[in-house]
């Protein structure tokens, strides 16, 4: 293969990781305090839900690049393929925060309020007023769940990236889908170091700190790159 | 909000010694199943065993730190760093017409390098502030690897590239090498921290976790020695950390209850 072939490959595996780690600052972590409603977001670690909506979203993406006649070189059927990641990923997310959000109104009891901002900036609600003292906020308020869509979306887009570079490096499915698999989760994880436990959503003073998380993935899924440009014989 | 951080209780096993036995036992045991095919599973499995051990020992010293995110991350993070160097360094002799015999200490190699490098991007730009960061990342690195590896080449019966994609990437079990060698290398010091964890049982229950692993991979397989084998050595392992936990629960440390507020 020439140069063009195999620096194309390489510049999306490098913008997925970085994609991906951006996408899992979007999403609402609440960890164990969400899961006794004395904080908002999902009742989980960062890993797990970033790992839940971006497996889910390369799942859907492989689906599409299954299809036949679906050739992960053409433009269009890529940019096909990374909407069916994002809009997999999506549902799955959506779908966790809505169940969820049933769970803390109608089995905790609690108003879905954020502690991070005065006003919800999408619903302009007044968040304060519902905030029971001692708590950082509950359940999963407008602006989360607006913001783990978002996240969501970008995680499957870039689980979708990193699964058509590897298919365009010519590694057969079962192995492409297991090395996306391991990438994810090294991007994942990278961003929830950067994060460092809960976060809300891009209203989230922590959200600043993400150029720091998207440098980092960036540069390991540069190395992650090289060693797979390796392993595909183009090296 | 911190999960995790059980503060550090003594250390019986250096952690350098548990990592070299358990590296060189899992390497040992890819060399035996590769040239023994017919006792892979029984020799190979049993040693890929001590990749996990050695894993878990190192999440032990780093997690109670705490990581911020739970002890899972830092599980997880390995192996997705060890899937790629297992599978590099299974294909990377293929492509460059290098001897296959090199694969495991290649792999190893490059688990090593990615975990260093990634290990360093977890402290600048990134800022988490434990010490021992960067190696443990490393050391991490090279457990997941070897622990997948040391699984899948049991269940495949050799490490040349073709048997095994065919045998253990294209039928999926390599997932189960994931998920399963993750569970061993992250649940024992998850399950055991907090006060009073000690390092004695917190090794043990890595030895079950690890044991029953390759009981997992035994019954895939349908061998049958090796899954009576290890089915009783899981037993012997697992009764042993049950019996540790009920002796030091006799000496619980309680914690005072939560103050009322008129008693402020």
């Amino acid at each position: 293969m020439d140069a063009v072939s195999l620096l194309i490959p390489l510049a999306e595996i490098t913008i997925a990781g970085a994609i991906i780690n951006a996408s899992v600052h979007f999403v609402p972590v609440g960890g164990a305090p969400a899961a006794m409603a004395t904080s908002t977001g999902v009742g989980t670690g960062t890993t797990q839900l970033a790992a839940g909506a971006g497996f889910t979203g390369l799942m859907a993406a492989a689906a599409m690049a299954a299809q036949a006649g679906v050739d992960v070189f053409n433009p269009a059927h890529l940019a096909l393929i990374a909407l069916s990641g994002a809009v997999g990923s999506m549902i799955m997310l959506g779908i966790t925060m809505l169940i969820g959000q049933l769970i803390y109104v109608f089995g905790v009891g609690v108003v879905p309020a954020a502690d991070k901002c005065e006003k919800d900036p999408i619903t302009g609600d007044e968040q304060r007023p519902y905030i029971t003292p001692g708590t950082t906020g509950h359940a999963v308020p407008t602006v989360c769940f607006v913001s783990g869509l978002i996240g969501a979306g970008l995680g499957g887009i870039g689980g979708a990236l990193a699964y058509i570079a590897l298919k365009q490096l010519g590694f057969d499915t079962a192995i492409a889908g297991i090395l996306a698999v391991g990438f994810f989760f090294i991007n994942a994880v990278l961003a929830s170091y950067n994060i460092g436990g809960t976060i809300e959503g891009f209203h989230d003073p922590k959200f600043k700190k993400m150029p720091n998380g998207v440098i980092a993935s960036f540069v390991a899924s540069l190395l992650c790159g090289l060693v797979l440009l390796g392993m595909a014989g183009l090296a | 909000m911190a999960h995790g951080g059980g503060g550090h209780a003594a250390e019986v096993y250096p952690e350098n010694q548990v990592l070299a036995v358990g590296a060189i036992l899992a390497i040992v045991g890819m060399y035996v199943a590769h040239f023994v095919p017919s006792l892979s599973m029984l020799i190979g499995g049993l040693l890929a065993a001590g990749a996990c051990v050695a894993g878990a020992n190192t999440v032990r010293k780093v997690a109670a730190y705490g990581l911020g995110t739970g002890v899972p991350s830092i599980g997880m993070i390995s192996l997705g760093m060890g899937t790629m160097a297992a599978l590099a360094g299974v294909l990377i002799p293929k492509v460059f017409g290098i001897p296959e015999i090199v694969t495991p200490i290649l792999a190893a190699v490059i688990a090593i390098v990615v975990g260093f490098i990634i290990g360093r991007l977890t402290v600048n730009p990134v800022g988490m502030k434990i010490p021992i960061m960067v190696q443990s990342m490393t050391k991490l690195s090279l457990a997941g690897a070897l622990a997948i590896l040391g699984f899948c080449v049991a269940y495949a019966g050799g490490f040349s590239a073709d048997v095994f994609i065919d045998n253990a990437v294209k039928n999926g079990i390599i997932a189960l090498a994931f998920i399963g060698a993750g569970m061993s290398i992250l649940h024992p010091f998850n399950a055991c921290l907090g006060p009073n964890e000690s390092h004695e049982r917190t090794l043990t229950l890595a030895v079950a976790c690890g044991l029953i692993t390759w009981l997992v991979f035994a019954i895939a397989k349908l061998d049958l020695i090796s899954t009576i084998v290890a089915a009783i050595l899981w037993a012997i392992a697992y009764g042993t950390y049950v019996k540790m936990s009920l002796r030091d629960a006799c000496c619980v440390l309680y914690t005072p209850e939560l103050p009322k507020k008129e008693e402020e």
